[in-house]
């Protein structure tokens, strides 16, 4: 506790930050993976839709990205593994961006498929690219905070220890 | 040696032991640490792993025997698949050769639609018809439509319906052209002479919109593909998992 006398506030707040803007990520990331796993036929189709990747690789994505998102959500809700867990978490959403904006660009009009659904879009409905992309930036910036000030309050990474700039000191960081 | 550098001896024997203690304590909560990490890492790699052979395995295709069962044109258009006598069960397949969703149901699910006709299990008969209300997916959907509505004869028609599949065009692009189309009429195997001029002129198109209207009316389509067991639906879980629609399929049988 007395590492920063300067700024105490401001150190005691950063770990609780951290927990915030794991739960929002990991929660996010859950809800998108479960809303995808129990039909991975939509999955492909909507990864496919994006005509970005050869077809294998759509195919392989499709399958893969559900359960990734839900064990990468888990971990960082749970505090386990964090900063490697937000990597990840972080670069998935990095690379949302990167392909709704492709969409986007090359004139596509489909849904993002980010929660389930996905492919084209109907008549009368709109694509919501700045938003999908406007709400996935700013979860790419809570996957580098998570990176950079692991693990946070409430943490498992910090009761057992491993892992993390907090988890080295013996505060008890669960409490 | 005096007494005072015996005490010194001894504190120093006695500072070591308490150094190497901590030596030791610091390797085993190293270990602790190494060992929890391990053990996380690998169950989470273990989940991901399960999870995606298990997405794949429930979306695992049968191989297509090499048998087909006999495939007939109908007048108006639909394609019915199914040995001599059988009648029932009825698997009613309705999709439009420019749905993606279609493309991934023929390339999970049509190799089972198929050896379930060729066993005799059903009678499966096939609705191609144009969903899209857009361009250019409207129009591209409505010359792959009517260029397969030129083609008489049910084998090459199915090797046609299976190459239009495999060359689907993006959703977002103007496909399926003439030109394509006929190149493929003849990797199909149509022999018809007429069959150029009939796919150049989209000779069918009014027909074809005509079918996809009245048909997507009274079966009250809103999606594609859209798979009916008997008159009723099945639903996505089932139909894009190629062993629980065998099942569901075989089960109507009996």
């Amino acid at each position: 506790m007395a590492a920063s006398l300067a700024l105490p506030r401001a150190t005691t707040a950063i770990p609780w930050v951290t927990t915030v803007a794991r739960l929002v990520l990991g929660g996010v990331l859950v809800a998108a993976g479960a809303l995808k796993i129990g039909n991975p036929a939509d999955s492909v189709v909507a990864v496919k839709a994006y005509q970005l990747l050869p077809e294998p690789v759509a195919v392989a994505v499709g399958y893969a990205l559900p359960i990734l998102e839900i064990v990468v959500g888990v971990l960082l809700i749970v505090g386990l593994l964090t900063r490697v867990a937000a990597v990840i978490a972080g670069l998935l959403m990095f690379a949302f961006v990167f392909g709704i904006a492709w969409a986007w660009a090359n004139g596509l009009r489909i849904d993002c498929g980010c929660f389930g659904g996905g492919g084209q879009l109907g008549v009368g409905q709109e694509p919501t690219y700045l938003l999908d992309i406007l709400r996935d930036f700013g979860l790419v910036l809570l996957g580098v905070w998570t990176v950079r000030f692991p693990p946070g309050r409430f943490a498992l990474d910090g009761a057992l220890g491993i892992g993390g700039d907090t988890g080295d000191d013996d505060e008890g960081d669960d409490r | 040696m005096s007494k005072g550098e015996r005490t010194k001896t001894k504190s120093q024997s006695a500072r070591e032991k308490i150094k190497a203690q901590q030596a030791e304590a610091r390797a085993r909560e190293k270990r602790r640490r190494v060992v929890a990490y391990t053990t996380a890492s690998v169950v989470a790699v273990a989940a991901v792993g399960l999870g995606v052979w298990y997405a794949a395995s429930i979306s695992r295709s049968e191989e297509a025997g090499a048998a087909l069962a006999p495939v007939t044109v109908q007048p108006d258009g639909s394609v019915v698949m199914a040995n001599a006598g059988v009648a029932a069960p009825v698997v009613d397949i309705y999709e439009d050769f420019q749905c993606p969703a279609c493309k991934e149901l023929e390339r999970v699910s049509g190799p089972t639609f198929k050896n379930l006709a060729a066993e005799g299990k059903a009678k499966v008969v096939f609705h191609p018809i144009t969903i899209f209300s857009q361009e250019p997916t409207k129009s591209n959907s409505v010359r792959a439509g009517s260029a397969a509505r030129c083609i008489a004869d049910g084998k090459q028609w199915m090797a046609f319906h299976d190459l239009l599949y495999k060359n689907q065009p993006p959703e977002s692009e103007v496909g399926f052209t003439a030109d394509q189309l006929k190149q493929w009429g003849k990797d199909a195997g149509v022999t018809d002479p007429g069959f150029d001029a009939c796919v150049t002129s989209n000779k069918n198109a009014d027909v074809q919109l005509a079918y996809s209207k009245k048909v997507s009316e009274e079966q009250k389509l809103d999606h594609t593909p859209t798979v009916k067991l008997n008159g009723t639906e099945i639903d996505n879980p089932v139909l894009f998992s190629p062993s629980q629609l065998r099942d569901e399929i075989t089960k109507a049988a009996k």
